[in-house]
């Protein structure tokens, strides 16, 4: 006997809570086996399940692994059903982050907790990884006409790149097409400030706020 | 007259001294700016494979009144490259750091290859505390190791190694207390070279990476065992823990270094009521000794003597480009304490 959707999407949405990373595929299957919607599966399932992990993250009952794990989840579901959406459910106008950790830098949990967030959310992510030369955000910014340059670090030796990117964003003439963001530990909203960065975050839910905030989506 | 090094090891005793010694240990706690590379003609990237020039720089931060020690050597890279990460050497105003990981399954942690302390940077380090030591002129030498966690996490690749805590317990604490063990080699040769003192920085090993199940699971009994193994050894411990504190004092003070150091994040009042008859050690902002003027650093650092820190430091590693001036403003400030008192 067939699962009903509601009850699939549920347990799609706990495996993602709870970090099951080999079941969410079996649930996935069996929900499109049933014929259920897949842009529904992930939306109501997969995603409202990773926005449950980041809730619990503010909360400090989840921690930066836990969220980790959940996005295994996450990213195993979308693999089986994103190719079953339709061409309806893709929405073509999404907002454009370039995201990495700058050069001199190669910790990118935060980095990847920031862009786990932000994919959650409907935006499309251009990682450029860990120990990016401050010249890649600018020339990927232009390549892919981002909305956004989002930039971490956790060494307070790299941060100040962050403030040159700034400024060969400027000797580009793009530097008023895009927004900035920044974040990671040593970084506060007086150094944002300080480098003229619109946006900073302490964390990576706030960091969804901000973005969104940024290009203007309520 | 009291030297450097007997303020320091008596403030690690627990011992009432005159005023608060002012160091930076080295290691993550990077002291080595530009500007004092330029002031004695020593280099980055050269110092961090030769020995001599490597001395040369370390005594030049308490030639040069930037602060009260010795330390080597000036970057985290040394025990993951000796263990199979690739890294990069930086330039003048930028720290090695790993660029590839040795492995990428905890499973395989077998390969990894043990320290060879006759050899390559580790080597260097060691040499360089001989050549401190022979100074003998009453300067606290402070040798680094990188914590358990963080060079676990350099080895291998860092996203599969938080997660494989959870789904590989077994053999993640095997591998762990592999590295631990690893790291001990190598902190007792530091201390046989000539080193009073140890300190270990996990920057990647925080409760607010980890959360505090995992951090008590995997960050506290492994640097315990490290930190403890170095006392035994002889010398004096400091163990610096990055990052929010609130959900893992009962943690940390399982922890018993000779001295707790904290970074910016953490109000030294909070450090010391969260931590009663512990040492403490901090925490000027290293964002302020890079970005503002001198009379803003001597202003932090009186505030964190008054707030009762007993081993003043900066909170972090120095930015390359920190001004000397700023740097030098920390000391300055805790010299005044010293005039003041008469």
């Amino acid at each position: 006997m067939a699962a009903g959707k509601e009850e699939l999407i549920e347990k799609l949405y706990e495996c993602v809570v709870e970090m099951e990373d080999e079941d969410v595929v079996d649930v996935c299957n069996e929900y499109l086996e049933a014929g259920y919607n897949a842009y529904d599966g992930i939306m109501e399932g997969l995603v409202a399940g990773m926005n449950k992990a980041s809730e619990l993250y503010d909360e400090e009952e989840y921690f930066v692994t836990d969220v980790l794990l959940c996005s295994d989840a996450l990213y195993a579901g979308l693999e089986v059903l994103r190719p079953h959406l339709e061409a309806s459910d893709v929405d073509g106008e999404a907002k454009k982050v370039v995201i990495g950790v700058v050069e001199g830098d190669t910790h990118d949990i935060g980095k990847n907790l920031v862009r786990i967030m932000l994919e959650t959310a409907g935006f499309e992510i251009y990682d450029l990884g860990r120990d990016v030369p401050l010249d890649a955000f600018v020339e990927k910014a232009k390549e892919v006409d981002a909305d956004i340059i989002a930039m971490s670090t956790l060494m307070t030796t790299t941060m100040s790149g962050m403030g040159t990117v700034i400024e060969k964003l400027k000797e580009a003439g793009i530097r008023d097409r895009v927004k900035v963001m920044v974040g990671g530990s040593p970084i506060s909203r007086k150094f944002a400030d300080e480098i003229g960065a619109e946006g900073y975050s302490v964390n990576a839910v706030e960091a969804v706020a901000v973005a969104k905030q940024l290009v203007g989506i309520e | 007259m009291l030297t450097a090094r007997d303020r320091l090891v008596s403030v690690l005793d627990g011992e009432d001294v005159d005023r608060p010694p002012c160091i930076c240990s080295g290691g993550m706690m990077n002291m080595v700016t530009v500007g004092l590379q330029d002031e004695i003609e020593v280099f980055f990237p050269e110092a961090h494979y030769d020995a001599e020039k490597m001395a040369a720089l370390a005594k030049a931060v308490y030639d040069k009144g930037f602060f009260e020690n010795y330390g080597v050597p000036f970057c985290m890279t040394v025990e993951a490259e000796a263990m199979g990460a690739e890294v990069t050497m930086g330039r003048k105003d930028r720290e090695p750091h790993v660029t590839d990981y040795a492995f990428d399954d905890v499973r395989n942690y077998k390969q990894v290859k043990p320290m060879d302390l006759e050899s390559g940077r580790a080597k260097v380090v060691l040499d360089a505390i001989k050549i401190l030591k022979s100074y003998d002129d009453g300067v606290p030498i402070v040798g680094n190791l990188v914590g358990p966690i963080s060079v676990a996490s350099s080895v291998m690749d860092a996203v599969k190694y938080y997660k494989q805590l959870r789904k590989q317990r077994e053999l993640s604490h095997e591998y762990m207390d592999w590295i631990t063990d690893e790291l001990i080699r190598f902190g007792i040769a530091q201390i046989e070279a000539g080193a009073d003192v140890i300190a270990i920085a996990d920057p990647s090993g925080t409760g607010e990476i980890m959360g505090p199940g995992p951090f008590q699971e995997y960050a506290v009994p492994y640097i315990e065992k490290l930190q403890r193994a170095c006392q035994d050894a002889g010398a004096k411990t400091i163990v610096h823990i990055c990052g929010q504190m609130h959900s893992v004092y009962d943690q940390i003070a399982q922890i018993s270094a000779d001295a707790l150091s904290f970074d910016a994040v953490v109000p030294i009042k909070e450090a010391r009521k969260n931590l009663p008859g512990r040492i403490v050690m901090g925490n000027v902002s290293t964002f302020a000794i890079e970005r503002k003027d001198a009379e803003k650093v001597r202003q932090l650092t009186r505030t964190c003597i008054r707030n009762g820190s007993d081993i003043i430091a900066p909170a972090c590693g120095l930015g390359m480009g920190s001004p000397s001036e700023n740097v030098r403003a920390v000391l300055e400030a805790v010299r005044e304490t010293e005039v003041a008192a008469g």
